[in-house]
């Protein structure tokens, strides 16, 4: 039973009603269970944020590493222990921001990590501050005139390294977004699972949404499946990319 | 067997005596020697992992990770270096995480005079991270001892389960001595905690019950918390409480200098009495007081401008006179020539 693989205990989370976090976790934790991994052969490590606080509720050995600092940790445990599977889950803003020198060399040095991305395009622990995967012209706590830059094209950031797996997906599509956890555990190497998410309370509402079921319409809308073997996912297209 | 080590390399051969089997680290003068050995190590014996680093933030993040995965793990590093473990230092004394973190000391601040020796980390040693912590810290002043001390921060990190920083400066890291490494017997105090996937356990640096759930607004469990762990730092300290005292009863003046600046006024010990702490944090209190009881005069010569005066001043509740050696010109010259300005007399 996945619900083995959770600390229900801590339960409730410290999530807000309706935070895309949560279906994450449950995903996860699915394909964990399906897979065999338990608290004897796999550890969870997270970031700062709310994504990071992710870990502590995997009934299993976690750390919940410093803000940025998942990929060194993750790195250094799969070194010393390379029978572990070694799975990071954080925010965008942990992984692409504080944390982006790591993962550009964790790119270049293709460690064995599963790495799954909770892609909210916003810092939601610190109250929404526009992050490194904000789009452009978006309006947050620290850009009220519109976020002025373009967000950071994580496919491409993975097509740096010579191989490569990146998954784009959404808390929506939830059958997709298992197959893509599966997918990206199975992969031998550093697999990156984008996963655009809804953070109502601190972004969705400031944009016009009025409740986190109206953001997932949105994705629902909004992204397409791309046709298989795609080699590159356009800006609405959820699917992988990979390169042994 | 007797041969020439240099201080650096002591440290490494220390660390690998230890059952040190995890470096991570970021080159950087002075204590680039120690990751190149590790690097050469790794490539010979692969049960021991190296990682260069992509910065130092990233190293000492992966010693900390090597650590809860089961390894004993280090890192070195130097001036700017680091100013930037100090994140990871105040998190592993958070989670409780042995390591080690040895800072081969350079003239500062920031890029300061790379090559030249310095001991300007004395008080980032034991404030720079964020909150209240208590680090313990050794200051050897000689190749062998570098070696020991290596060795002593790996068995005080595994009792105390917090981050020991092993100090040296550009002059220790540098000096070459002939030694007897394998005569040296110390003890070697085994891993202490079950590695990550053997457990159900969560590890972070949320302040936490003893269960490990995080309570962030409970001064009471942090209060708790924190008293524990000082508690067990006092106590693990107390088996390290090493320093040296050579009296002079002809001197009514007692001269506190610790690691390159001790090994440099050692002659001085004709005309003044003489006091070098070994374990420089927590501070020898009770030592200090007992040694400096027949003095009239308390001297602190370092390569500083009086950071560990300060602590000295505070911990024996009596005035001080400081004598800095600045800018990496530690000489017996420069150190006699402060103490007859302070003195107001001639030091031969
Ligand atoms: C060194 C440091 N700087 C800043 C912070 C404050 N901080 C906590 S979480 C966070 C951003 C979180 O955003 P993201 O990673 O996208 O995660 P989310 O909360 O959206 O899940 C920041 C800036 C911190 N904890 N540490
Ligand atoms: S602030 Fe946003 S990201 Fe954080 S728990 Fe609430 S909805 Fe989720």
């Amino acid at each position: 039973m996945f619900k083995e693989l959770l600390k229900l205990e801590r339960f409730p989370t410290i999530w807000c009603p309706g935070c895309g976090i949560g279906q994450i976790m449950i995903q996860l934790a699915m394909v964990m269970d399906e897979l065999g991994l338990d608290h004897t052969n796999c550890t969870v490590i997270s970031g700062i944020g709310c994504t990071g606080r992710l870990a502590g509720y995997m009934n299993m050995d976690s750390v919940y590493t410093l803000h940025g600092r998942t990929l060194p940790v993750a790195e250094a445990v799969k070194l010393v222990n390379p029978s572990l599977k070694v799975i990071v889950v954080s925010g965008d803003g942990d992984l692409a921001s504080i944390g982006g020198n790591h993962l550009l060399h964790a790119v270049r040095r293709n460690p064995d990590l599963t790495v799954l991305c909770n892609n909210n395009q916003v810092y939601g622990l610190t109250g929404g501050h526009a992050g490194p995967t904000t789009p452009r012209d978006t309006r947050t706590v620290s850009s009220p005139a519109g976020s002025p830059y373009d967000p950071v094209n994580l496919q491409n950031l993975m097509k740096a390294g010579a191989k490569y797996f990146y998954a784009k997906t959404t808390v929506y599509h939830q059958v997709h977004l298992r197959h893509c956890i599966k997918e990206a555990i199975a992969w031998p190497g550093f697999a990156f699972v984008d996963i655009t998410s809804q953070c109502i309370e601190n972004h969705g509402r400031r944009l016009g949404f009025n409740s986190a079921y109206e953001m997932l319409l949105h994705f629902r809308k909004t992204y397409k499946r791309a046709p298989d073997g795609a080699e590159i996912l356009g800006p609405d297209e959820i699917g992988i990319v990979r390169k042994g | 067997m007797k041969r020439l080590v240099e201080g650096n390399e002591a440290v490494f051969l220390g660390a690998l005596k230890a059952g040190a089997t995890f470096f991570a680290g970021y080159p950087i003068t002075p204590s680039s020697e120690i990751l190149a050995l590790a690097a050469e190590h790794a490539a010979r014996d692969h049960g021991f992992k190296f990682i260069q680093s992509e910065d130092e933030i990233a190293a000492a993040n992966a010693i900390i990770g090597a650590s809860l995965a089961g390894a004993k793990s280090f890192t070195a590093t130097s001036g700017p270096g680091f100013s930037l473990v100090q994140e990871a230092i105040g998190y592993a004394h958070q989670a409780e995480v042995p390591t080690v973190f040895v800072n081969v000391q350079r003239v500062g601040p920031a890029t300061g005079m790379p090559t030249m020796p310095a001991q300007q980390d004395i008080l980032q040693t034991k404030y720079g991270s964020s909150g209240d912590y208590y680090p313990l810290v050794f200051y050897p002043n000689s190749v062998e001892e570098c070696y020991r001390y290596a060795i002593t921060a790996f068995n005080a990190a595994e009792e105390s389960m917090s981050p020991v920083i092993l100090l040296s400066d550009a002059f220790i890291g540098h000096l070459n001595e002939v030694v007897d490494l394998d005569a040296i017997e110390v003890k070697v105090v085994p891993r202490s905690r079950p590695p990550l996937g053997t457990g159900k356990r969560s590890f972070s640096g949320l302040a936490h019950d003893e269960e490990g759930n995080p309570r962030t607004a409970d001064a009471e469990v942090y209060r708790k918390w924190l008293s524990k762990v000082k508690a067990r730092h006092e106590e693990v300290a107390a088996r390290y409480s090493d320093f040296k005292f050579k009296g002079n009863t002809s001197s009514d003046t007692l001269i506190i200098s610790y690691g390159i600046v001790s090994r440099v006024i050692a002659p001085l010990d004709s005309e003044f009495a003489l006091f070098r702490p070994i374990r420089i944090f927590p501070m020898l209190g009770p030592e200090l007081q007992h040694y400096a009881q027949g003095y009239k005069k308390i001297v602190v010569i370092e390569a500083n401008d009086g950071q560990y005066g300060c602590l000295v001043e505070r911990e024996l509740k009596r005035e001080v006179i400081q004598v800095p050696l600045l800018g990496g010109r530690i000489s017996l010259g420069l150190a006699k020539k402060g103490l007859s300005e302070k003195l107001g007399r001639e030091v031969h």
